[in-house]
């Protein structure tokens, strides 16, 4: 399928790049490795006028870690690398399994991080482990940068909190903190090369007696957005994590599901399977937790 | 059998091979001409509707656009494969005035470049009179439903049936101790071959046409175009490049190479046709959808009195292929086990859904999904094991189908005994934890068929065979390789039978223009037993003379035999007395006086019944594990013992069954054409589910050794009965794990939790 026409620009700094997306508005899309967009584009035939790419702005593909400030994951970090980082693997595992989920080889060597929230989709598979992992999302302006949770980012298929002229510049996550666990899991109708029909991350702290110190769940493909779970952190946090518990949980996070039925499930399925995840990203999660 | 061949039996790596993994095998969309247009379809985008009128005016006036063509600019003649029949030929390349399913094409474009002839495409304004249409067999047989072909004859949406009736079917029933009725539905599936449909066709200066197309059929399509193009058969040339893959969806004519051919004559310059992979999964051919009511008969301890058959095949708008599954889909019905009484009815039903044509098993998949997944209720029922009920009731050597065919070699019995051995069925079978199963499904089908719906005038395969005083064949053949490995498995017949060394022969095939008349083409597992033949058919007279060079130089006593090996040519008591097979050769041809050697025969079944010269069996086994709180199945192994008569190359029948597993497991599991008002919702690869090389299970196989009489050195097929026995037996272990049968396919998790009541609506 031939791309519409439309131009190519390329600026050299992220300022450039926003004072574009401002100057044409609507006529213009930021592209990160062009994996959704230039598909898009293929597939409904329509284009903006200009393409704005951010590859040869420096320093966006980089992925920091330290233990004081965190995860940090630039625009441009692909999901390749991100599921490969040892930091990631070690610190925030949900994350990496999501990452390494996501699609294909040559995918994820193209397709990053920031490009899979920015795109909305209520699948996107690293959703769930961002926003489980308290993820917050630097957004760039030429005047100024603000910081959101990334559970404010998302507010419907397709949309997103960004404005016009503002770029997504980083992905930031908090420290992993001690006796931490997180895991993700997903369900599809092939093992592989599958968007998730239904998904769920889930992180835990624990304390020295086990108590659970704070506790995330969230929840993909089940609703308009991705989506956290506030009742279940409430109903985890400050007691031991039981079997009650984990299935208590589960309980909230199918009440919570809000999915419908398409061409790849049907939304009493997802329903069903979205609390038998979420039971297992819990005691996995847990399990991940006291090994450490 | 012989265990001295030197090359029959033998795991030779496919010659093709290199070309293919380092990516310099040429296939059609590779191929360019100087001054090469690109051609592109435009497609209904209604199911059914009267075309009022179109405007190619914007098209034809974009620059760089060479030539747009409707329906009425073609002749207007209807093609179909079942010249044999011609009322069932009811399709023209391009829609005259009436559009019958999404995707139907309506006009073409020839234009300097890819991107302008999709412009163009979307300049031609068609203006549509919508009619009621209809998108199941239900609603297509309903009181009052429109009629999708309503030009001819027809008075319903019934194009075709087929009857089969023997046996005293109302005794059967009534003498019976066990009934068993069910209904069946089976979805649409893709063939999803890897190189989607593409051609370049030529005109030369006295407007004949040569086209290059992935087809597997040339000799068909050579037909089929010319009659449709007003030419004579002599006035085509069809060649076939490499092909990635076909299983059945590219035996017929098809509108791009039709327009491919007309617009080169109209431009005067080659055009090239490529497909993308969603024209071809949203309007492509398809595996027929159908639904089958089963109703079988026993005696309580597990005899087989009778069965009534009745398959009703969403054949979508055009006839296609239909007639043929129609038909062998009666046969399969009542295959594999001693029917003593029988009833069929087919009916090949028009709907408003894309064309269902052949794909891999020809209706067997289908019907054997149903009649295996029948004998495991009914063995449940009866108390008896699924194998050994198969065993009580199985077809063996010279059974006769009553009006139908004799089944010569037979390894049906010894397939089932092995497999239950390599799987240990009887301490698994019932006896495995909850979670885990353990199922049974076979098969049996044909090398080719006996019936001759293209009507052709030729010998059913052809071989020309010119040998060189250098010691080297040339071995010329219309049959396809499309990727089964036959241009492999023929020189390996040629080699045996000449003693020729294998990189010696020289192969030309698929070339209508310079191999010989005819071939029927890849389809119905006919290449290896017919084309073969064909090949030890057409040397034989080579080897005649060369023999005779070898008595008359060595002054052999007649009574000697003459044998052809290791490049040479000599008597087989005396191997001294003999000579190279090139200088054999050379003297021969002085002989004659400088005619060259060549050998060209056929082959054609006769007196062999209504179906084929023989029958493949096999029987499988699949061994799963289902998670029970998602529903989601893991096939855990696959284990398959079966009856291809002599094998020509083990590895290249071991390729096929790996091959018939994975889409037997994606027919099972996960793949389906999802179809709303006859659109085709799943047309990207990434919605329409093959299953990943990580779905795959091991798998284990033997081929039972039994000799066919009418196959080459004893072979019969192995391409398309494997596609077969997996559905049922990964249905059967899945019942086995969780106690949920399922009576349609694919078994999602969904349909196992609600089958196991564990989903809340
Ligand atoms: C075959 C295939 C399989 C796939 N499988 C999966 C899967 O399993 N799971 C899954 O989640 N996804 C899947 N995807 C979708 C896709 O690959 C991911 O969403 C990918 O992460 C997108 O990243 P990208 O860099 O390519 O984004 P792009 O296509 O470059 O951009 C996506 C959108 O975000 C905007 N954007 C990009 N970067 C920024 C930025 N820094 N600031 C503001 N806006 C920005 C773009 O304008 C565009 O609207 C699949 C895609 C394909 C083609």
């Amino acid at each position: 399928m031939a791309l519409p026409r439309f131009e190519y620009l390329s600026p050299g700094t992220l300022d450039e790049a926003c004072a574009l997306l401002a100057e044409h508005g609507a006529d213009a899309r930021p592209m990160a490795g062009g994996t959704d967009l230039l598909l898009r584009m293929g597939r409904t035939g329509r284009a903006p006028s200009f393409v704005v790419g951010l590859r040869r702005v420096p320093g966006l593909a980089d992925v920091r870690f330290d233990r004081e400030h965190g995860l940090s994951i630039g625009a441009l970090a692909s999901l390749a690398t991100v599921a490969a980082h040892p930091d990631v693997i070690r610190h925030y595992p949900a994350l990496a399994q999501a990452a390494a989920a996501t699609a294909t080889v040559q995918i994820r060597n193209m397709g990053t991080v920031a490009g899979n929230l920015c795109n909305a989709s209520p699948s996107a598979d690293t959703a769930p482990p961002l926003l489980a992992h308290g993820a917050e999302v630097l957004l760039h302006r030429r005047e100024g940068e603000r910081r959101l949770s990334l559970s404010r980012f998302f507010r419907g298929p397709g949309r997103n909190a960004l404005e016009p002229g503002e770029l997504l510049r980083e992905i930031h996550l908090p420290p992993p903190g001690e006796r931490t666990g997180s895991d993700y899991q997903r369900i599809s109708q092939r093992s592989q090369v599958d968007i998730a029909a239904a998904s769920v991350a889930a992180r835990v702290a624990l304390d020295e007696e086990g108590i659970c110190r704070s506790a995330r769940l969230a929840l993909g493909a089940v609703a308009p957005t991705p989506l956290l779970v506030d009742e279940a952190a409430a109903l985890l946090e400050g007691r031991p994590i039981t079997d009650e518990q984990v299935a208590a949980a589960a309980a909230l996070a199918v009440r919570a599901a809000r999915p419908i039925s398409d061409v790849r499930a049907s939304a009493a399925w997802r329903k069903k399977v979205i609390g038998v995840l979420a039971a297992r990203a819990l005691r996995a999660a847990v399990e991940k937790a006291l090994a450490q | 059998m012989s265990q001295n061949h030197r090359y029959v039996g033998r795991s030779l790596p496919r010659l093709d091979g290199p070309a293919k993994v380092t990516g310099r095998a040429r296939y059609a969309g590779d191929l360019s001409l100087p001054g090469m247009l690109h051609g592109k379809l435009l497609r209904s985008p209604v199911p059914h509707a009267r075309i009022v009128n179109i405007d190619v005016s914007r098209a034809a006036a974009l620059p760089g656009v060479k030539a747009v063509i409707t329906g009425r600019d073609t002749p207007g003649i209807k093609y179909g494969n079942w010249r044999l029949m011609p009322e069932t030929q009811d399709e023209t390349p391009l829609a005259i005035d009436k559009v019958r399913f999404i995707g139907d094409e309506v006009a073409a474009v020839a234009a300097l470049d890819l991107d302008t002839a999709e412009e163009a495409v979307r300049l031609i304004r068609v203006e549509y009179e919508e009619l009621p249409a209809v998108f199941d067999v239900a609603a297509a047989l309903a009181d009052g439903a429109p009629l999708v072909h309503d030009e001819g004859k027809l008075t319903s949406n019934v194009s075709l049936d087929r009857k089969i009736d023997y046996g005293d079917l109302d005794a059967a029933f009534a003498a019976a101790d066990y009934v068993r009725e069910d209904r069946f539905t089976l979805p649409p599936v893709s063939h999803a071959y890897l190189e989607p449909c593409a051609c370049l066709a030529e005109a030369d200066l006295e407007g004949r046409i040569t086209i290059w197309t992935s087809t597997q059929t040339p000799y068909i399509v050579q037909c089929l175009l010319a009659s449709t193009l007003g030419l004579r058969e002599n006035d085509v040339r069809v060649v076939k490049p490499f092909v990635g893959g076909g299983f059945g969806g590219k035996m017929e004519l098809r509108p791009w190479e039709f327009c491919a051919a007309f617009l080169a004559r109209k431009t005067g310059r080659p055009v090239r046709f490529a497909l993308t992979r969603e024209e071809e999964l949203a309007t492509g051919r398809r595996r027929h959808p159908m639904r089958i009511r089963s109703k079988v008969a026993f005696r309580k301890d597990g005899t087989l009195l009778g069965k009534e058959f009745e398959v009703y095949l969403d054949g979508g708008a055009y006839n296609s292929m239909g007639p043929t599954a129609t038909f062998l889909c009666g046969n399969f019905g009542a295959m594999l086990y001693r029917y003593p009484a029988y009833r069929y009815r087919g009916y090949h039903v028009y709907t408003n859904n894309p064309p269902a044509g052949a794909m891999r098993g020809f209706g067997a998949p289908q019907a054997l999904f149903a009649a295996e997944s029948q004998m495991n209720i009914a063995a449940a029922e009866l108390g008896i094991d699924p194998i050994e009920l198969r065993l009580k009731n199985a077809m063996v050597e010279g059974d006769e189908i009553p009006g139908v065919a004799t089944v010569s070699s037979c390894g049906f019995v010894e397939s089932l005994e092995q497999v239950a051995a390599m799987t240990g069925w009887k301490e698994k079978k019932g006896k495995l934890p909850p979670g885990q199963g353990i199922g049974v499904g076979c098969y049996s089908f044909i090398s080719g068929g006996v019936f001759n719906w293209f009507n052709t005038q030729y010998e059913f395969a052809a071989v020309e065979v010119e040998a060189y005083d250098d010691g080297t064949l040339h071995l010329k053949t219309m049959a396809s390789d499309i990727g089964q490995g036959c241009d492999t498995v023929l020189r390996q017949i040629l080699a045996e039978e000449t003693g020729v060394s294998i990189e010696r022969i020289r192969l030309t095939a698929g070339d209508t223009g310079a191999t010989p008349k005819a071939d029927l083409g890849t389809w119905g597992s006919r290449v290896t037993l017919m084309a073969g033949n064909a090949v030890i058919n057409a040397v034989r007279s080579i080897k005649d003379q060369l023999a005779g060079v070898i008595a008359a130089r060595f002054d052999l006593n007649v009574i000697h035999e003459v044998a052809f090996a290791d490049d040479r040519v000599f008597a087989k008591a005396r191997p001294d007395r003999g000579l190279s097979f090139g200088e054999a050769v050379r003297m021969a041809t002085r002989a004659n006086r400088g005619r060259a050697l060549v050998g060209r025969a056929g082959y054609t079944p006769r007196n062999k019944g209504l179906v084929t010269p023989a029958f493949s069996f096999g029987a499988q086994v699949a061994e799963v594990r289902v998670d029970v709180e998602t529903g989601v199945v893991r096939v855990e192994k696959v284990t398959t013992a079966h009856d291809c008569g002599t094998v020509v190359n083990p590895m290249a029948v071991e390729g096929q069954l790996e091959g018939s597993i994975h889409m037997g497991l994606g027919y099972a599991l996960c793949e389906e054409l999802k179809m709303e008002g006859g659109r085709t919702l799943t047309s990207s690869l990434l919605d329409y589910k093959i299953a990943a090389a990580e779905d795959m299970p091991p798998s284990e196989s033997i081929c039972v050794p039994t000799f066919e009489a009418e196959g080459p050195f004893g072979a019969k097929e192995a391409g398309e009965g494997l596609a077969s026995p997996t559905a049922p037996a990964i249905a059967d272990a899945v019942h086995d794990a969780t106690g949920f049968r399922a009576f349609d396919l694919p078994i999602t998790p969904e349909k196992i939790l609600r089958g196991m009541g564990r989903l809340d609506e």
